[in-house]
């Protein structure tokens, strides 16, 4: 085999792979960058419902983020503030009452799959009472928003000066189940800081650093 | 022109290799004949590339790791995950009981700071406190108790022990309780308790590193056993006969405190020394007297004699010997201690009764006691009672000891006669140890019931008469160790936690002691939240001076050359010997990390014909020792020196400690451990341990073996080739003499030319710009800010064989400056040098890929991600405090891991890093101030090496804020900035040192 046919054989074998490879490349991310990502999560907490429609405030599940680094995963003992009375849909409840007072008998309790699934990390029995039984159990979740690494940042300065969730988060209470909407490189982050040093942040001025120490050490 | 200022004899003498080894980046190791062999051969390298090569392959197939989040399932009400929170403790690692604060982060502790607050330690901590987090996560720790030297579990020895027990008890036998000075007042009550609950009980206290001549001479003079409490903060003239107060000396962080306060400009305390081997004291003091250790006992009588001549009393000698120092530098201590009645103290750190009956004379004789020295609150720091140990002994040796409880001791290590001990221990048909680890004792123990780690435990201390603290856990206990008191409460019968004891013991013996609470929850929730309480201390039995007996008058012992037995400053009487960080910690005088050796005096090396590193042995009697010389300016000509608590069982772990490579050389030889065990040369003279020996004989062995010694690693020394410009040494450190300062707060001050610049300033520093200053005077080079530092920045270890080819990773050194003061004697000053973030900074400007850029606040940024390491930064720095990452350094043991600080990054392999004035804390306390909404506040940023020093020689903060600390000391005179000259404009000030001396300097 000579030299000619080799080289033709490499460029054939290059050009299938781009080929190959190409449908994919619309996906293709810088190490680090997990833009779009959208992991299914082991309870399927609707942020649309809770944040949306239900307008609970962002910080009264995720607390730390004033106080903290980290705006932190509410512990399941949050979601018992609500779920200790809130078992199901309120339509699941209409229902069950309505089917109820046909069949004359006293409504059951209805709990939805995933409630129950709070219910279950927690060791609960149907009355709410810790259930010796059964082992309690964390719940799991998958991180969604993964900074690159060798970076710091801090919730607690950026919520603390006004700095809206969406802002890096998107809109959050439209979804179903979150996904990364930026995709939190050093450009977003410093671009925002620029813009924010120049024309103020909710009219008033601010100086966002653009020291690397101010997020690399 | 200013005076010499060397780093070692080589660097003074222009030794022909060690100028060439300048000019050299990698080191040439010496291939040693002491049987130490490279790791890794040929084969098992290119084994390991493939593998590595494999390895690396396939890892990158794997997709980006699924990261997890579990959050609790009932948050604990203050707790918020990532913010970090301080617990008030006490310091468990020695025992003089300083207070700490401890660093929680998501439930594990992972730095100790010192207590601000607390009345004795003010807020420092030393360089052995800041590495005790470490011990705690030690996975060499006991986890379950020991039986008959197999792990068995508590209700199983429980059981055992009960039962040997109750035969004691039936049969009227004897029990012992032999355990270190503990300040832990339930833990003696509960010992007193136990023991009392037997036939014949007894409680018997010692300590490694002896002060029992003190209590012992006190007995005789005030009719009390205890140890003083010396007060330096109130003494303007100090004598200190070979106690090393500063560096290892019972409460060396308090006495630093007291010490520093003394030596605040313009008025200077005057401290003489009068001492064998160089000492961190000696190192300090404003005269300095090198004096055989045999010939101490006759300086003090002397100084006896002259003061009560000088009262008009009757001699107290009446022939003496010749003095052995001069008469004019007796005459001279004598006018100055005469003049400071009541504000002067003579200490003395031989463990000699005779020597310590002199002092409480000569202390009383100038009025120091209430002035001082108070003896009303004693220390209760040191309470060992040599004699009673030795009693011990002889009784277990003749079967009349039927039960031994060890706690906190390991005799077998530490005494000179272990194998005595080691026998005697045979004889006790049950021996019960607290240790954490099988040690020389312990392994001879029938039951090991391992004690938890400071942090662990609920425990307090009554360092000093009055003064309480309370130690709180940090985190739950890592394995299944018990307390010492809950160990008792279970032999007792009546189990109770470690908490209700100490709130009971509280509740009957300390509350009542204090008037100030009504309530004893609110006493007891405001103590534990302080850490500290201050009490009405129990009435000491002490009675007026009285001087009854007279000494036997002390003869200058003609021995021809004396072995010195002294502590180092990090691993004190070994107990710390586990610890990585005190073993790679640069000993404060010789520089030397993971070992001990022979100190010669330039001069006896000469005699003997002794280098650096020759193997030497050392004997005395029917004991030997081989160790490697270190030649030590300002040692004793007829003393040589050796440090104990090396050699300790166990330590060959560390054979694999730091990078494992191709030429590497492990720390330890094969089944060797780290240095030698020097005990066996102490001796007891049948009233205390003495830790030198006269008659000792030195040989040499014609074996080399070099120390790891890092006093010419990063010398800011002119090169070779740039010398002939300017032969001047470059003045360093500067100095002045306190009449010269009084004149002129100026003097010292060499003229270095600051070149003008053309440009308008690079950076505008609008907000902050955080500079240092630091206190030459004050800083005694004590090492706490190298292990502080270490902790907060996750500093790795790189064993001893890395720090021998000049790589070892602090960000903060210590550098160590000698001068000659002729006659063998030198002047030290200590430098603290880290990065100085320059204004002009010479790195930035040479990093082909911005991974070092200013910033805004005058810091020199190092950005790891960008890093490619090229290490031009480091040789353009001209203070040498950028460290390469030559290897990625060892993070394997998961359970030390959990010592790292999660608000620093671990840097990888090809990284260059340095110190970032804590660029953490910076942020952090930013942070902090906008979610309170101010701005940030003097002292709220204070760097890890600021926080722990003991003398708060390290003052840091926003020199753009005129009324903050660090800008007001940049317009003191004192001030300089190393290599100003170099137009490099420097963050870090230094303050110039002054010394209390007449002289004027040439």
């Amino acid at each position: 085999m000579n030299t000619r046919t080799i080289t033709n054989l490499l460029l054939v074998g290059i050009a299938l792979s781009i080929l190959a490879l190409l449908p994919k490349l619309s996906g293709f991310h810088l190490p680090g960058n997990q833009q779009d990502y959208q992991p299914a999560q082991p309870i399927a907490f609707s942020h649309r419902l809770h944040a949306g429609e239900l307008s609970v405030q962002c910080l009264y599940c995720h607390s730390g983020a004033e106080r903290s680094r980290h705006a932190g995963i509410p512990s399941t003992s949050v979601c018992m503030n609500c779920h200790r009375f809130v078992t199901t849909t309120f339509g699941a409840v209409r229902a069950e009452d309505e089917l109820a007072q046909k069949e004359k008998r006293d409504p059951r309790r209805i709990v939805s799959p995933e409630i129950q699934k709070i219910y279950d990390a927690m060791a609960l029995d149907a009355s709410m009472n810790p259930d010796r039984s059964k082992s309690i159990k964390p719940v799991s979740w998958t991180r969604i928003h993964n900074l690159p690494d060798f970076v710091y940042f801090d919730h607690r300065r950026h919520v603390n000066v006004g700095v809206e969730c969406q802002r890096c988060h998107g809109p959050v209470e439209t979804m179903e189940r979150v996904t990364q909407v930026t995709d939190l490189s050093m450009g977003f982050c410093v671009n925002c800081h620029r813009d924010a040093t120049k024309n103020g942040l909710n009219g008033k001025t601010v100086s966002a650093s653009i020291d690397c120490a101010g997020c690399h050490y | 022109m200013s005076k010499h200022y060397w780093k070692s004899l080589a660097e003074r003498d222009r030794d022909p290799a060690y100028v060439k080894s300048l000019a050299d980046e990698f080191i040439e190791v010496p291939q040693l004949n002491d049987g130490d062999k490279s790791g890794v051969s040929r084969r098992s390298f290119l084994r390991a590339a493939g593998f590595a090569a494999a390895g690396g392959a396939f890892a990158s197939c794997s997709p980006a790791p699924l990261k997890k989040a579990i959050p609790y399932l009932v948050q604990p009400e203050e707790i918020t995950p990532g913010r970090a929170y301080w617990y008030a403790s006490a310091c468990g690692a020695c025992t003089a009981g300083c207070g700490i604060l401890t660093k929680n982060r998501d439930g594990r502790p992972i730095k100790l700071e010192g207590n601000p607050s607390h009345p004795l330690s003010k807020g420092g901590l030393c360089a052995v406190g800041q590495a005790a987090v470490l011990e705690l996560y030690d996975s060499q720790r006991l986890k379950n108790p020991v039986s008959g030297g197999k792990e068995s579990s508590w209700p199983v020895v429980d059981d055992a022990i009960r039962g040997q027990l109750e035969r004691i008890k039936g049969s009227g036998g004897s029990v012992r309780f032999l355990t270190g000075s503990t300040g832990s007042l339930t833990a003696r009550q509960l010992i007193a308790a136990f023991t009392a609950s037997f036939a014949d009980g007894k409680h018997v206290l010692y300590d490694a590193l002896s002060a029992s001549a003190i209590l012992d001479a006190h007995e005789a003079t005030h009719g009390a056993r205890v140890l003083p409490r010396y007060l330096f903060d109130r003494a303007d003239v100090i004598v200190s006969f070979d106690a090393d107060f500063l560096g290892t000396w019972i409460s060396p962080v308090e006495y630093t405190a007291g010490y520093a306060a003394k030596r605040a400009l313009p008025a200077l305390s005057h401290h003489t020394q009068i001492e064998s081997c160089l000492s961190l004291t000696g190192s300090k003091a404003d005269k300095r007297l090198r004096v055989a250790p045999s010939e101490i006992g006759l300086v003090l009588a002397h100084l006896a004699n002259r003061l009560t001549e000088h009262d008009g009393l009757q001699a107290l000698f009446t022939s003496l010997p010749p003095c052995p120092i001069d008469t004019a530098d007796l005459n001279q201590i004598i006018d100055r201690l005469l003049s400071s009645r009541g504000k002067s103290l003579v200490v003395c750190g031989l463990n000699d009764v005779d020597a310590q009956y002199l002092i409480n004379l000569i202390n009383h004789a100038l009025g120091n006691y209430g002035a001082t020295i108070d003896v009303q609150h004693p220390s209760y720091q040191k309470q060992g009672n040599d004699k009673e140990l030795y009693a011990l002994i002889a009784q277990m040796e003749s079967g009349k000891v039927d039960a031994l409880f060890i706690h906190g001791v390991n005799p077998v290590y530490d005494l000179p006669d272990g194998a005595r001990f080691a026998a005697a221990l045979k004889k006790v048909g049950l021996v019960i140890s607290f240790a954490e680890r099988a040690d020389e004792t312990a392994s001879l123990a029938h039951y090991i019931c391992p004690d938890h780690h400071f942090l662990e435990s609920w425990s307090d201390a009554e360092p000093v008469a009055g003064i309480l603290t309370i130690t709180q856990p940090a985190i739950r206990p890592l394995g299944a160790t018990r307390s010492l008191a809950v160990c008792i409460s279970a032999w007792m019968g009546f189990s109770r936690s470690d908490y209700e004891l100490l709130r009971d013991a509280w509740r009957s013996s300390v509350f009542p002691r204090q008037t100030r609470e009504t309530s004893y929850d609110a006493f007891w929730d405001k103590t534990v939240h302080d850490g500290h309480a201050a009490v009405d201390a129990v009435a000491v039995p002490v009675q007026a001076f009285r001087a009854e007996s007279t000494p036997a008058v002390p003869t200058a012992k003609s021995a021809n050359l004396a072995l010195v037995l002294y502590p180092k400053v990090g691993l004190l009487d070994g107990r710390h010997a586990h610890n990585p960080w005190l073993q790679e910690l640069p000993d404060p005088i010789s520089k030397v990390t993971w070992d001990n050796y022979v100190n010669v005096s330039p001069a006896l090396a000469q005699r003997l014909a002794v280098s650096d590193g020759d193997v030497l042995q050392v004997a005395a009697e029917s004991v030997t020792i081989e160790l490697p010389a270190h030649i030590q300016p300002g040692q004793h000509d007829s003393v040589i020196s050796i440090a104990l608590g090396y050699g300790r069982k166990g330590t060959d772990r560390f054979a694999k400690v730091g990078p494992q490579w191709l030429e590497g050389r492990p720390t330890v030889t094969d089944g060797g451990l780290v240095g030698k065990n020097a005990a066996p040369f102490r001796s007891f003279d049948g009233r205390s341990l003495q830790d030198w020996k006269p008659g000792v004989t030195v040989t040499k062995t014609g074996r080399r073996s070099e120390l790891a010694a890092t006093q010419t690693h990063h010398s800011l020394s002119v090169p070779e080739r740039m010398r002939a410009a300017n032969p001047e040494p470059r003045p360093m450190v500067q100095e002045a003499t306190l009449a010269a300062y009084l004149k002129n707060p100026a003097a010292g001050a060499v003229h270095t030319e600051e070149s003008a610049t053309l440009w308008p300033g690079d950076h505008k520093y609008t907000g902050a710009r955080w500079g240092m200053a630091i206190d030459l005077s004050a800083c005694t080079g004590c090492g706490a800010c190298v292990v502080g530092c270490q902790a907060e920045n996750n500093v790795p270890v790189v064993g001893k064989d890395e720090v021998r080819r000049r790589r070892e990773m602090h960000w903060i050194r210590i550098d160590r400056y000698y001068a000659d003061r002729g006659e063998g004697d030198v002047d030290v000053v200590f430098q603290p040098m880290m990065c100085q973030q320059c204004g002009n900074a010479p790195c930035e400007t040479v990093c082909p890929v911005l991974a070092t850029v200013h910033s805004s606040e005058g810091l020199n940024q190092q950005v790891y991600n960008r890093c490619v390491g090229t290490r031009y930064c480091a040789n353009n720095c001209p203070y040498k405090v950028r460290r390469f990452n030559w290897f990625d350094y060892p993070h394997e043991d998961r359970l030390q891991n959990m010592v790292l600080n999660p608000d620093v990054t671990i840097r990888s392999r090809g990284i260059m890093e340095k110190c970032t004035f804590c660029v953490q804390r910076i942020q952090e306390a930013k942070a902090e101030a906008k979610r309170e909404g101010r701005t940030v506040k003097d002292g709220d940023v204070q760097p890890a090496c600021a926080q722990s020093c003991p003398a708060k020689a390290i003052v840091f903060g926003n020199v753009n804020d005129p009324q903050s600390a660090v800008s007001r000391l940049k317009s003191d005179p004192r001030r300089y900035r190393v290599l100003a000259e170099l137009n490099v404009d420097p963050s870090v000030g230094y303050m110039r040192v002054i010394r209390n001396r007449e002289e004027e300097k040439e």
